[in-house]
């Protein structure tokens, strides 16, 4: 679990949102341990995954946030969208509704994290073309007037999941160098590490004056 | 008086050059010099250099002046007359005295190969240079004040060797014109090819002390100067001639009686100079050095590989050592800093994703409490006042208990540590109402207990390393609880906050002397391994207990974080 290298520069928040099932957890694992996880347990509001990968030949840390798909916790899960710089928003090309339920998950992203968040929407599932409930053509027209980024993935073979990850961080990366993201914005979802040893994020227990004891 | 005569001498050439062979020359000498340094880089890098050298930092001024010269003359021409005639007598006085042309000759080509060595060191030589003394620039400097009038006497001289006699050729206007070009061209070209020439002998050297170095390539010239030298007299035949046919060109000339001095020269050395195929020197002396710096700008590379060839300076040596010095030390530092990453508790706390879920915890914390405080907004004042007075009973409810060492937790004895362990965080929570995940906590503290009996751990670093990074991963996943506890409490339908807030607070009870009991192991072993350096354990020691009363405080920071998801389920 101990994973070496901390010598990367930056440091990506991303947070996966969509319904229940639609194979948020699944995507990561793919991404992560390039594993498929047939049966995943329901995510209790937020786990986490990371992994450095290189862009520009810069080192880049992703540190993504999975968060619950249950309606339940959607109270809980709207906290986590502060600071992201890049939301990755799937749905289920086998399940309508999944995909109906895109624009109100839009609004979320829209409304809790900062205009340059990079918003990139993930059709997954692909590998079960003969279900298809949902058009690769609807899709790409939703994403275009949305202004979004957009590819069909399936987290089983894992076609396209490391290009929707990578894609992703390319284009934070641009904003980055084009001066559209602010590094010092607390929001930005962009931490700059300078690759030295040290404490790799904000102070010791933010909470410690929250600490009544 | 003869630097002077020289000067004039060119720059009289020059009034009357036209402007398209102005830039010939221009680019000519730019590949000479500003390929290189700038000039005063050249002198700067020139002085340390013993006499030879020294009169060739004498010598770069020399042709920048004539230039310079040039648009003087070109705006006030009255002055040229005067040094024009001594020039002539200088010409007539060298021809002569053979013999006397024949040594000048000698020691112009000497300026030429000095000349060369600033040219193409300059980038290299900077170093080399340093070690070497301070010149004497007084003891060279009579031998520079002859110096530049033979350098171009002999050049033309080596012109004429080549034609075959004055041709018949119409005087006119044109002739000087052309002479200027050519004797641009040629010192151009002769320095170039001294220079050339100079700094692969120099080379061959190495870098040698100065005297050593002055020695030597005087001695070189000499030789190399001893062939030419009478093929230089068997020159000045033809020259007479063309000489004498010159004079009769006079009449042609419209400025005759002003310039007639300088046209005798310039007839002269012009008619040698044209048929000595300027064009056929200027290609060698371009091809030589295109030879000599292909694909090696600066002659760097001939220089060192020369130069470790003779091997008398550890110059190279001396620098691979320094750089191989320099890369162990640095190696040294990047394995230190590495060790000390992988030591580095909050490191390893972030890897075992810790920190994450504390900021996430921390997120969750923020928004509940905005929830509080805008209900206790939205209601009466009187309502308000019991909403606090609620707050305030949950938060006591939160207060850790006092040490109070009562052995109530001293479970049944067949119970494994990691079992009772487990056994006594679900105690600790049964009224949460959660079904929270102990399994990667219990798993972790089963597989602490059989490292320590594990013959893994012999070694005190390895100990101690696992110790630090143990604490880390046991507050990381407590860290993980309170979080998982928080997002749970939140979406429970029915709360009971006070046995919440009892039961979190007996966790926290129990993960934080789970924490000093990792510590108390780690430190046991530490001490019971036989170690030749006790001061270092003791650190070690002290180390272990800092990040132990470090996790402690992670812990207790979750649990207050908490405490506003306690609250919210009151109110």
């Amino acid at each position: 679990m101990t994973s070496g290298p901390y010598n990367y520069s930056y440091i990506f928040k991303y947070i996966i949102i969509g319904d229940m099932g639609v194979g948020k957890s699944c995507l990561l694992h793919q991404f992560t341990d390039k594993k498929f996880m047939a049966d995943c347990p329901h995510t209790i509001g937020v786990e986490f995954g990371t992994r450095i990968i290189e862009v520009a030949g810069q080192k880049i840390k992703l540190q993504i946030w999975d968060t619950a798909g249950q309606e339940r916790f959607r109270a809980v899960t709207r906290s986590y969208y502060r600071g992201a710089a890049g939301a990755l928003m799937v749905y289920d090309i086998t399940r309508r509704s999944t995909y109906n339920h895109l624009s109100s998950w839009l609004t979320d992203t829209r409304n809790l994290t900062n205009p340059s968040t990079v918003i990139f929407l993930i059709g997954n599932k692909s590998d079960l073309d003969g279900q298809r409930d949902v058009t690769y053509e609807e899709a790409k027209q939703f994403a275009d007037e949305n202004g979004l980024m957009f590819v069909e993935a399936s987290a089983k073979t894992g076609q396209n999941v490391e290009e929707a990850f990578l894609e992703t961080a390319k284009k934070i990366y641009q904003s980055i160098q084009d001066g559209r993201l602010d590094l010092n914005a607390a929001e930005s979802g962009v931490q700059h590490k300078p690759a030295s040893p040290g404490r790799p994020l904000a102070a010791p227990p933010a909470a410690r004056d929250n600490c009544a004891c | 008086m003869a630097t002077s005569d020289s000067e004039d001498f060119e720059s009289a050439d020059e009034g009357h050059g036209s402007p398209d062979k102005k830039e010939r020359k221009k680019r000519l000498s730019s590949s000479n010099y500003s390929d290189n340094a700038l000039e005063t880089e050249q002198k700067a890098s020139n002085t340390p250099k013993k006499s030879s050298n020294v009169k060739n930092v004498e010598e770069i001024p020399k042709e920048t002046d004539g230039w310079d010269d040039f648009d003087i003359d070109d705006n006030e021409p009255a002055p040229t007359p005067a040094p024009a005639k001594s020039n002539v007598q200088n010409q007539n006085k060298t021809i002569e005295d053979k013999p006397s042309n024949v040594k000048e000759s000698k020691k112009s080509q000497d300026t030429g190969w000095d000349d060369f060595e600033d040219w193409g060191e300059e980038d290299t030589s900077s170093n080399v240079q340093k070690p070497e003394p301070k010149p004497v620039q007084s003891k060279p400097q009579p031998a520079q004040s002859q110096k530049p009038e033979p350098n171009i006497q002999e050049v033309t001289d080596r012109l004429a060797a080549a034609s075959t006699g004055g041709g018949g050729w119409g005087w006119g206007w044109s002739v000087d014109s052309l002479l200027s070009t050519a004797t641009a061209g040629i010192s151009t070209i002769t320095s170039q090819v001294s220079q050339g020439i100079s700094t692969v002998l120099e080379t061959g050297i190495g870098a040698p002390d100065p005297e050593e170095l002055a020695r030597r390539s005087v001695k070189t010239n000499e030789t190399k100067t001893d062939r030419p030298a009478p093929a230089q007299e068997a020159d000045k035949r033809p020259e007479t001639g063309s000489e004498q046919e010159a004079s009769a060109g006079d009449a042609a000339f419209p400025f005759g009686s002003l310039l007639s001095g300088v046209t005798k020269f310039v007839e002269t050395t012009g008619t040698k100079v044209i048929h000595g195929g300027l064009d056929t020197l200027e290609t060698i002396g371009k091809k030589t050095m295109e030879v000599l710096q292909d694909g090696d700008p600066g002659l760097a590379k001939k220089r060192a590989m020369l130069g470790l060839g003779a091997g008398d300076k550890p110059v190279l040596s001396q620098v691979l050592r320094e750089a191989k010095a320099k890369a162990e030390e640095e190696d040294k530092v990047r394995e230190e800093k590495r060790e000390a990453k992988e030591v580095h508790y909050e490191n390893l706390f972030d890897d075992f994703e810790g920190l994450v879920h504390l900021e996430a915890l921390e997120m969750l914390s923020r928004q509940v409490s905005m929830r509080i405080e805008e209900r206790i907004r939205s209601v009466d004042v009187e309502k308000r006042q019991d909403i606090k007075e609620t707050l305030q009973q949950v938060a006591e409810l939160c207060e850790m208990p006092e040490e109070d060492d009562d052995d109530e937790e001293s479970p049944s004895e067949d119970l494994s540590k990691p079992d009772a362990f487990h056994e006594r965080l679900q105690t600790a929570t049964q009224d949460l109402g959660l079904k929270l995940q102990f399994l990667p906590l219990v798993k972790q503290y089963t597989d602490v207990l059989a490292y320590l009996s594990s013959p893994d751990a012999d070694s005190v670093k390895s100990v101690y390393k696992r110790g630090v990074s143990s604490l880390a991963q046991g507050t990381a996943l407590s860290v993980e609880q309170y979080h998982k506890a928080a997002e749970m409490l939140l979406v429970k339908t029915r709360r009971s906050t006070a046995d919440e807030a009892d039961a979190l607070t007996q966790m926290t009870v129990v993960l934080t002397k789970h924490i000093s009991e990792l510590a108390t192991l780690f430190t046991e072993k530490l001490n019971a391994l036989p170690s030749d350096n006790k001061e270092q354990v003791n650190t070690y020691i002290t180390n272990i207990f800092l990040e132990a009363g470090n996790s402690s405080t992670y812990i207790q920071n979750a649990f207050q974080l908490a405490l506003p998801i306690l609250q919210i389920g009151a109110v």
